[in-house]
């Protein structure tokens, strides 16, 4: 195993009765890098968040933490620090009490809750019961729960949904400054815009399986793919396969779906005029992996 | 690390306010039923004194606040289950329905830890809440209605000296604490396997319900069993009132309540620590 293999996921699989959630799933992390598990709803992304925060409990193969597996330790939960889902907080009370009784279990400095409240804009807040936060605060809330006690590792699962378009950016700049303190940060998500924005590893799960592992840079070099709108399909494909750098994907009386290290002007000169060319766009979209 | 953990579960309770139903239930009752007695005192009197009453002459009043306590007591035990599994009943069951387990269990604790927390608060808050129920009808009793000798029935009517009684009622309290943390025991397993908090309630209250009708049905083989079901002992703190008391039968209670609450606890731990928490 080299030493950049921060946290090594080993053939992990979780069955419930017949139906696989997970099946032999295996990638790896590296250090202070911040990866986007991407995938359909049910395609098993929650699970794997429930295996690594320990609520799930059995399962199969091994998840290693800088070598060392994670099975019988609580290794991964010392250094880490988790937000499942919804924000699930006691709402009857205050978020002091909150962070106050996680504090607990860490035997994290009590001082700490002021300082991660501020980090989160919170601090004028701590007073008031969570149940009289709205649905981005308490998010905002639940990342602080996460870092209270300054876990090098950190794992959001759909740290954006319900939040509006200012809460997105906000969680997104609050993500990317955890980053930059050196954390490793994992994010589950099936909204693919926040992925580009955000990750430098992308990991694509469907149906249990793991359908992707990539850096972003290389996914976005590798896979440039093309959207061609035009009148006359037939004529385009013809002389687009002609092209040695160009490979047609996908195609109907409308559309062409190319493939190619090609610049848009170098294709748009090899499509004959006849075709009339509506629109042409880059595609990275790693959107058809949902498909 | 402990020590964190029951003060987290503390803290959890103290700050809902359904852990004060049992609490305002009692205060509001008892002080109702002391005056009933205190108003119904000749027709109780006529009563307890029976047919004695056409042969002998009786001077002073049998009511005051012991036998007003002990009537209050032995009428309203076998509601206390209710008000007993309100914590236990939701002490799992509603981190489950809320997801907060979601955080408190992705920390490096154990979950045999937590589930210990769990317990301990359960036991504490039965035994305070019944403590409550004893300590405050006495109290309520005693102002209302003075003090005296206990007249109880034991083979007759028993008269128990005044300087006895709160050693009496002491082990009454503990005879029936042993029984109630039987049942929060049940109530809190059911929970650990629940995601709401009524069903540990119905299904705990439905088992008392069924085993004290056990109890009362003469019949060869209910009477066999009741001994070794911990429902068949919940009337059992009257015996604290007998002469001598049956130290026997408090010792079988004790070791029937140990048994059961020991399974029920094992059942919890084993559901719960080996759980998967998906909610």
């Amino acid at each position: 195993m080299k030493m950049d293999d921060f946290i090594h996921f080993d053939n992990v699989s979780k069955y419930f009765g017949d139906n696989a959630a997970l099946e032999k799933v295996c990638f790896k992390i590296k250090k202070n890098s911040i990866v986007g598990l991407l995938g359909p709803n049910g395609s098993g992304k929650s699970t794997l968040m429930r295996i690594l925060s320990g609520l799930i409990i059995s399962w199969d193969g091994d998840i290693y933490l800088e070598g060392d597996s994670i099975r019988g330790s609580n290794t991964m939960l010392k250094r880490s620090g988790f937000l499942i889902e919804d924000p699930s907080f006691y709402e009857y009370l205050t978020a002091q009490q909150n962070l106050t009784m996680f504090s607990r279990l860490t035997n994290t400095d009590p001082v700490e809750i002021k300082k991660v409240l501020k980090k989160v804009d919170l601090l004028n807040e701590k007073d008031k019961k969570v149940s009289e936060y709205s649905y981005g605060m308490k998010q905002r809330l639940g990342i602080a729960q996460a870092i209270l006690h300054d876990p090098d590792i950190l794992f959001f699962d759909e740290p954006n949904n319900g939040l509006d378009p200012n809460g997105i950016s906000t969680m997104n700049q609050t993500m990317d400054n955890l980053n930059k303190e050196g954390k490793t940060i994992f994010i589950s998500t099936h909204i693919l815009e926040h992925v580009k924005e955000l990750c430098t590893h992308v990991i694509v799960l469907r149906d249990g399986k793991l359908v992707l592992d990539e850096s972003m840079e290389d996914l976005i070099k590798n896979e440039d793919r093309y959207i061609i709108k035009l009148n006359n399909t037939q004529i385009a494909i013809d002389k687009l396969k002609l092209h040695s750098a160009i490979k047609v994907v996908d195609s109907n009386d409308k559309k062409i779906i190319v493939k190619s290290t090609l610049s848009i002007h170098d294709i748009i000169s090899i499509i004959p005029l006849e075709s009339e060319i509506n629109s042409i766009s880059r595609d990275p979209n790693i959107s058809r992996l949902f498909r | 690390m402990i020590n964190h953990l029951i003060i987290n579960e503390f803290l959890k309770i103290i700050f809902r306010k359904r852990t004060y139903i049992g609490f305002l239930l009692i205060i509001v009752l008892i002080p109702f039923i002391v005056w009933a007695i205190d108003d119904g005192g000749t027709a109780l009197e006529k009563a307890i004194y029976g047919q004695l009453s056409d042969s002998f002459f009786f001077v002073g009043s049998l009511l005051n606040g012991f036998l007003a306590s002990y009537l209050i007591l032995a009428v309203l035990i076998n509601h206390m289950p209710f008000l007993s599994t309100i914590v236990a009943a939701d002490i799992f069951s509603s981190e489950y329905s809320k997801s907060t387990f979601r955080f408190y269990l992705t920390r490096p604790v154990s979950r045999g830890a937590v589930l210990l927390s769990k317990i301990v608060i359960v036991i504490c808050y039965t035994t305070i809440l019944l403590g409550f129920f004893f300590g405050y009808s006495l109290l309520v009793s005693i102002l209302w209605l003075g003090t005296g000798e206990l007249a109880v029935f034991d083979k007759g009517i028993l008269f128990l000296a005044e300087d006895e009684i709160f050693y009496r009622f002491t082990i009454a309290f503990l005879a029936s604490n042993f029984v109630m943390t039987t049942i929060s025991c049940l109530c809190l397993f059911i929970s650990t396997v629940s995601r709401n908090s009524v069903t540990p309630i119905i299904i705990t209250i439905s088992i008392v319900f069924i085993g004290t009708a056990i109890s009362l049905i003469p019949i060869d083989f209910f009477d066999s069993i009741n001994p070794y079901l911990f429902t068949g002992y919940i009337n059992s703190f009257l015996v604290a009132f007998n002469e001598p008391i049956p130290w026997d039968h408090i010792r079988n209670l004790m070791t029937i309540c140990i048994l059961w609450s020991a399974l029920f606890l094992s059942l919890s731990f084993y559901f719960f620590i080996n759980g998967d928490i998906i909610d």
